[in-house]
């Protein structure tokens, strides 16, 4: 009976609910945010959906970028693909390229919304946008910035970490030998965006041929010929030293800095949230180094997501993504997701407005990322990178740098190595995707 | 009692009724007493074993042929099930990769271009497929010597203990319900260089272990992961083969004065022959097609692709860098060299082992 009676019951909520959902016009959204950042997403979707009674979005998590990628994928080739998805820095060729999305700039024109895409700083800007038109709404952007264990040089001597590599490698060998720390920095997973892509940025080095592939399909690598040699170079001598350790699988590298451990660490602006929770040591940040004869140093440059709009979806359902995404864009829903995340405010309006309530006095630390983005003017090393298949050449890279951390290779020996895999890679994507692109520019049709 | 003397089977598992005397009479074989109570309650099974001795086995009806009545109805419908799993999860999928591996194509699928068999050629090109197919050849091969080594002492062990067998047994067999990311995870950690025990204790040793830095170290460490995974599935089957060593055999070579060792040696293990047979092919295929999930936790494949064997590196093709002509072109490859090695391994070994008594 009990069940029976739950039964009606749950029809009944059912039969009253439907007429008020019917109203709203439903879309997805899949994304790739867990843990926290998962939750505060939810919550950025919550705040939307009550904000107004015409649409609703539905967060659905997929799992981690590289699953949403795949699901994305396989659900568009079934001709059932979500509204919106959120991808990776590095997916950027692959989904402008795609033929399966929508700009996201020209579906906001049309549906009458100003979102001034000139107030963008100006590397997230130019990342996400295609001849000068905004492909895909930034949404989770970081950049990689220096922390460090303020106790480990104050008590080797020093004030803070040094701005330069050559003053820094200095400081970390000093640390070790007083016996303050015995691990003075610690190999990000993630070392060839932050030490290797951004360190080229930051210190104005090519990475390809083309300005860095913005300028077309042709673009080859070209960081055997620069600096990054070099990088490696003292990577791999920080590693024969014991200066630096690598966390490598079962652990974090994160863990080695937060335990007090590894007296510094190159590490995303979003790991705020984390850092902030498990640090058990008086920590802080700061700039990452640059060459000491590169002065002054370039714009670091952005990695995490944005949120691409995909075609074959109703007018009205456009209507909804358009009013989310206008959401998004917003001075006080960017100014909320950067404090309760880490990642960087997208407009320089948000960041105006965060600078304004005082935010930085309280989280000083927080402000780094969007100083060193949006310092100087970008130039074509600096302004971000546009290689197709940017995934697997950077493992290619990543496999070929490893290959100088076991001593089976020297480091330009493994440059050059890596860069001719990734040229092949490139011709691949540009072989497949030829001619593509032409819907980008409306203008020049 | 005589070699000659008719073949009994014993059981060395407790819940078997005749197991307390035969059991006991193995790990104390200088008692002749207990044989014969050991050898008499298994007397039934004697006609059977007799007759397949002579090759003749008998054809009872249900027990060498089924025997389903008139009509191909129900066999149908028996056999639909399995039909329908392998068209749906393994001939359809089969025939996609096929295709996929003469194709060049976005992920998307929006272009298409037909490329015979460069997605092949581009393979045996690549320095790096050639590296993940000797290292492939490295890690199945160890990995299947370890785990059958292993596996063949721990079930010869099981023979010789007398208390708690079924606790020994049971914790010899937990690994296998441990999924293979977890496992693996667990690996990574307890051998991690910087925060590992175990990897302390092999730096106390004078061991410079570090499989971040060392390849041999990560390809060794897989290995162990690996195996430790799949002990316990060689080890139902050897601890099972074991019970079917003929009891009397045993005892004989007992009375001739052949030690624990020299009987498992020169007796069970020959007996055993098309059970490590059987283990040695699922071994292999264990290690071509279901160590990815390990490989994926412990190493990622590093460091500098050495433990990039050919299965991960059809999943990184394939799921992350979305390389899909090269994902299934490697597919196709990785499948026939299992078959490859699955056939030779019938052609050569299959008439070395005795599948007699």
């Amino acid at each position: 009976m009990k069940k029976m009676a739950f039964i009606a019951a749950l029809f009944g909520v059912l039969a009253l609910a439907a007429p008020a959902q019917a109203a709203r016009v439903e879309v997805q959204w899949w994304h790739a945010m867990s843990g926290v950042l998962g939750e505060r997403l939810n919550e950025l979707v919550e705040k939307f959906n009550a904000s107004q009674d015409k649409y609703t979005v539905v967060a659905v998590a997929k799992g981690n970028y590289d699953e949403v990628t795949n699901g994305v994928i396989a659900a568009y080739r079934a001709k059932r693909p979500p509204e919106m998805v959120q991808i990776a820095e590095r997916g950027y060729m692959t989904m402008l390229l795609s033929g399966a999305v929508v700009p996201v700039q020209e579906l906001l024109d049309q549906k009458g919304y100003k979102v001034d895409f000139s107030d963008f700083i100006k590397p997230v800007a130019s990342f996400w946008s295609y001849k000068g038109r905004m492909s895909a709404m930034p949404f989770n952007s970081s950049t990689p910035i220096f922390w460090y264990n303020k106790d480990h040089f104050q008590k080797a001597g020093f004030d803070k970490p040094a701005a330069t590599w050559q003053e820094l490698e200095m400081q970390l060998y000093a640390i070790k030998a007083k016996g303050v720390s015995e691990c003075g920095t610690v190999l990000p997973g993630d070392f060839f965006w932050s030490l290797l892509e951004n360190y080229s940025a930051i210190n104005n080095q090519p990475y390809g041929t083309l300005a860095n592939g913005f300028d077309g399909l042709g673009t080859e690598f070209v960081y055997n010929k620069t600096k990054v040699v070099s990088q490696v170079a003292r990577l791999k001598k920080w590693l024969d030293d014991g200066v630096m350790q690598i966390a490598g699988q079962g652990f974090s590298p994160e863990q080695l800095f937060t335990s007090g451990r590894c007296s510094t660490f190159v590490n995303s602006t979003a790991s705020h949230g984390n850092i902030e929770r498990n640090a058990k040591i008086n920590w802080s940040a700061t700039f990452l180094p640059h060459e000491n004869d590169i002065n002054p140093p370039l714009n670091s440059t952005i990695g995490g997501g944005a949120i691409w709009v995909m075609k074959g979806h109703t007018p009205e359902r456009y209507d909804a993504v358009a009013a989310f995404l206008d959401f998004v864009a917003q001075a006080e829903t960017q100014v909320w997701w950067h404090g309760v995340t880490g990642y960087v405010p997208a407009t320089n309006k948000a960041y105006g407005l965060a600078r304004e309530r005082g935010y930085y006095k309280d989280h000083p630390t927080r402000e780094i990322a969007v100083l060193q983005l949006s310092r100087g003017t970008p130039n074509d090393n600096s302004r971000g990178f546009r290689f197709g298949n940017f995934v697997q050449t950077m493992l290619a890279q990543r496999s070929e740098v490893e290959a100088v951390f076991t001593s089976q290779k020297q480091p330009q020996q493994a440059m050059d190595d890596a860069v001719k895999r990734g040229n092949e890679i490139l011709r691949q994507f540009e072989k497949l995707n030829a001619g593509k692109g032409t819907e980008w520019a409306p203008e020049a049709k | 009692m005589k070699a000659g003397s008719p073949i009994a089977t014993s059981s060395i598992w407790p819940e078997a009724p005749a197991a307390p005397p035969s059991g006991l009479a193995r790990s104390q074989h200088k008692s002749p007493g207990e044989t014969v109570a050991g050898r008499s309650a298994v007397t039934e099974r004697a006609g059977r074993a007799r007759t397949t001795k002579r090759g003749q086995p008998d054809r009872e009806p249900g027990l060498k042929r089924a025997n389903f009545g008139r009509g191909a109805g129900l066999p149908t419908l028996l056999l639909l099930p399995q039909v329908l799993i392998l068209v749906f999860f393994f001939f359809i999928p089969s025939l996609r990769a096929l295709t996929q591996s003469v194709l060049l194509s976005d992920p998307f699928g929006t272009t298409v271009h037909f490329v015979w068999f460069d997605n092949f050629k581009a393979l045996f090109a690549s320095g790096e497929y050639r590296q993940s197919l000797v290292t492939t050849a490295w890690f199945t091969v160890a990995q299947n010597v370890i785990t059958l080594a292993i596996a063949v002492v721990l079930a010869f062990a099981t023979d010789r203990v007398v208390r708690a067998r079924s606790v020994y047994r049971t914790l010899i067999l937990l690994p296998y319900a441990i999924a293979p990311a977890i496992a693996g995870i667990l690996w990574a950690f307890l051998f991690n260089p910087v925060v590992g025990p175990l990897a302390h204790m092999l730096h106390g040793l004078g061991i410079s272990w570090d499989p971040n830095r060392n390849p041999n170290d990560a390809l060794w460490l897989v290995i162990m992961a690996a195996s430790w995974k799949h002990i316990c599935y060689d080890y139902i089957f050897l601890v099972v083969g074991l019970l079917a060593v003929p009891v009397s055999l045993m005892e004989a070579a007992a009375v001739d004065g052949a030690g624990p060792v020299r009987r498992f040696f020169l007796i069970a293990l020959p007996m055993l022959g098309p059970t490590i047979f059987f283990l040695a092919v699922m071994n292999f295929i264990y290690g071509f097609f279901e160590t990815f999930a390990i490989i994926d936790a412990v190493t990622h494949g590093g460091p500098a692709g050495a433990t990039n064997i050919l299965v991960y590196k059809v999943f990184v093709d394939g799921f992350i860098n979305l390389d899909l002509g090269s994902s299934a072109a490697q597919s196709v490859l990785l499948m026939s060299f299992a078959l490859i090695c699955t056939l030779l391994q019938f052609r050569y070994f299959d008439h070395k082992v005795n599948y007699g008594v």
